[in-house]
């Protein structure tokens, strides 16, 4: 567990930290989020002492981080900078074995770790590990910078706006494997970052901090239903403003109408549906009425045969909601995926309607106009 | 041509070895005391903002006139050539160590303090080896600078390649004043060169064509 006790910072007449009292506990995945000047970064590394505290205490379970020695108390901590963080003198295997390195580790044990490290991230040893970070590109580098802050197995792990100068996509990608690592490893990781979405996406527990003080301490959740004032609200924008609308789920504005067709339906069959309804796919179901995935036209067009039934064409990995979600999360599955539609379930699994683009944006309409839809 | 290599050739020979002695002794010195220098002021920038300027202050005070001071004290021995010489060395390297420690990015420094490296180790591993190339390029610089000023020695009698060219310039005679001049822009050269692949040996391989 970790815990500030009445911590202050000031840098000469400004009071960046005001008296921070607050705790994490162990295995948890804290993320410090606030506009920028908010004391964020300074809390982070008054915690392995890069920055030194005017007065308080900050307890690593139960010893004080001040009666430590600086370098002891660093490297038993790990540390992720931003994009700059890897050692450009030094390759893969070197950056990742500096902290083992430093704390005397025999080499066959450092080389050891080297590669348990690079096979966590499907990293091939022999590719990489003499690599030099300028041979990289950036989101690899930044994934050795978590491997090296890994390296010699801390508790905990600190990472000061690690991913902010990668490109979204890889960002995103960087994003679920340091979730899954400190999932699978149960470390304890403090996060600062100003994104919002980051935040949401990565934490257990949300620090939203502003002017050296924390507004609010919560879950994602819990600091989205209810924020903690108006400068947590602004800050959250439009992630808030879908939470407290009064919501509209999937099934207010779904179209129950949906042309479906079984799975024993021909190929040549389930084209004249679509000509006829001018759709490009049917929703794909059993004498049931059990959802059983799409088809589309281009499918049958590239792999399907004239006479055969369109069972082997369907495609089951199709996102679904149900008829409870509520209508924001279907409207993110069809912009992110670029899909034209998506299916609405009942609780049994059967079929109640589909959420199209159309839909969608009368929906939209009646939001903004007021009127029905 | 023959005839001059007998009649000054052992003379020649001894000149370059004197030459090369004083630019090898000078440099190394100086290489060693700028490195520690440069060390140093990088960790009290505070003071080098008052220190640096002056040295380059120093600089600029012509060879001839400080080998000239220093005569008075110390007399006709290699000494005063040496620490003269010495002395112009430790400027090019220092200042291009300093520059170059300090314009090692924040982010490695922090990177490597907050991996729990000492000072000495930030130096060591991350600091100094990122400042190679300036310091191997301040190293160069020097040799060539020194090369060209240890002909000054001979101006207080101290003998080096400077003996032909003064003789030659003052008799008159070309021949002697290129027996002089050649070898020694060759040993510049040559020097230059020898620290161009010494540098290939000791800039780490992840910086080679990132930073000049």
């Amino acid at each position: 567990m970790i815990e500030y006790r009445n911590v202050c910072k000031t840098y000469g007449k400004k009071q960046v930290i005001k008296n921070l009292s607050f705790q994490i506990p162990d295995g948890q995945f804290v993320v410090l989020i606030g506009p920028s000047g908010c004391g964020k970064t300074t809390t982070l590394k008054m915690l392995n002492r890069l920055i030194e505290m005017d007065s308080g205490e900050i307890y690593i379970n139960g010893k004080n981080v001040m009666q430590e020695n600086p370098e002891k108390l660093r490297s038993s901590i790990g540390y992720v900078i931003q994009q700059i963080g890897l050692f450009p003198n030094m390759t893969v295997e070197e950056n990742i074995s500096v902290v083992p390195h430093l704390l005397k580790w025999d080499k066959e044990r450092c080389h050891k770790r080297v590669m348990e490290l690079l096979e966590l991230v499907s990293m091939p040893y022999n590719e990489y590990a003499h690599k030099y970070p300028n041979e990289m590109s950036g989101g690899q580098q930044q994934r050795i910078g978590v491997l090296r802050a890994l390296a010699a197995e801390p508790p905990i792990i600190l990472m000061d706006e690690p991913f902010g100068a990668l490109d979204p996509i890889t960002r995103d990608t960087l994003q679920d494997e340091v979730k899954s690592l400190q999932q699978r490893l149960k470390k304890t990781v403090i996060f600062v970052t100003h994104d919002m979405n980051e935040a949401l996406k990565l934490a257990d527990y949300v620090v939203f901090m502003d002017q050296g003080e924390i507004l609010q301490m919560d879950s994602p959740e819990g600091i989205l239903r209810v924020p903690a004032n108006d400068t947590v609200r602004e800050f959250m924008g439009k992630h808030v403003h879908s939470y407290t609308q009064s919501q509209i789920i999937c099934s207010d504005l779904m179209k129950r109408k949906v042309i479906k067709a079984t799975e024993e339906k021909k190929t040549l069959e389930c084209i004249s549906i679509m000509n006829q309804h001018e759709v490009d796919s049917l929703v794909v179901v059993d004498n049931e009425e059990n959802f059983k995935g799409v088809v589309s036209i281009d499918t049958i067009n590239l792999r399907g045969k004239a006479g055969n039934s369109i069972r082997d064409l369907v495609e089951t990995d199709v996102p679904v909601v149900s008829m409870e979600t509520p209508a924001k999360t279907a409207f993110d599955i069809l912009n992110e995926k670029r899909l034209n539609y998506v299916v609405v379930l009942t609780d049994t699994g059967k079929v109640a309607g589909i959420i199209t683009k159309t839909s969608m944006s009368k929906a939209l309409a009646s939001v903004v106009w007021g009127d029905t839809v | 041509m023959t005839k001059f290599f007998d009649q000054y050739g052992t003379k020649l020979w001894e000149a370059i070895i004197t030459h090369l002695e004083y630019v090898l002794v000078s440099v190394a010195l100086g290489f060693v005391i700028a490195l520690i220098l440069g060390i140093l002021l990088s960790r009290v920038p505070k003071i080098s903002k008052f220190v640096i300027p002056v040295i380059s202050v120093f600089q600029t005070i012509p060879g001839i006139v400080f080998i000239g001071v220093l005569f008075l004290y110390l007399g006709m021995v290699p000494l005063t050539v040496l620490i003269a010489l010495t002395v112009y060395a430790v400027f090019p390297i220092l200042k291009n160590t300093y520059t170059g420690l300090l314009n090692v990015s924040q982010g490695y420094k922090e990177a490597a303090k907050g991996c729990g490296m000492s000072s000495m180790q930030s130096l060591l591993r991350v600091e100094l080896p990122l400042a190679m190339p300036n310091i191997i390029g301040g190293l160069r610089m020097s040799t060539i600078y020194i090369v060209s000023w240890a002909v000054l020695a001979s101006m207080i009698g101290l003998g080096g390649l400077g003996d032909f060219i003064y003789i030659g310039v003052s008799t008159n005679n070309n021949i002697l004043i290129i027996a002089g001049a050649i070898p020694s822009a060759v040993m510049a050269v040559g020097l230059g060169l020898l620290i161009d692949a010494l540098r290939k040996k000791v800039i780490p391989k992840g910086l080679r064509g990132e930073r000049a």
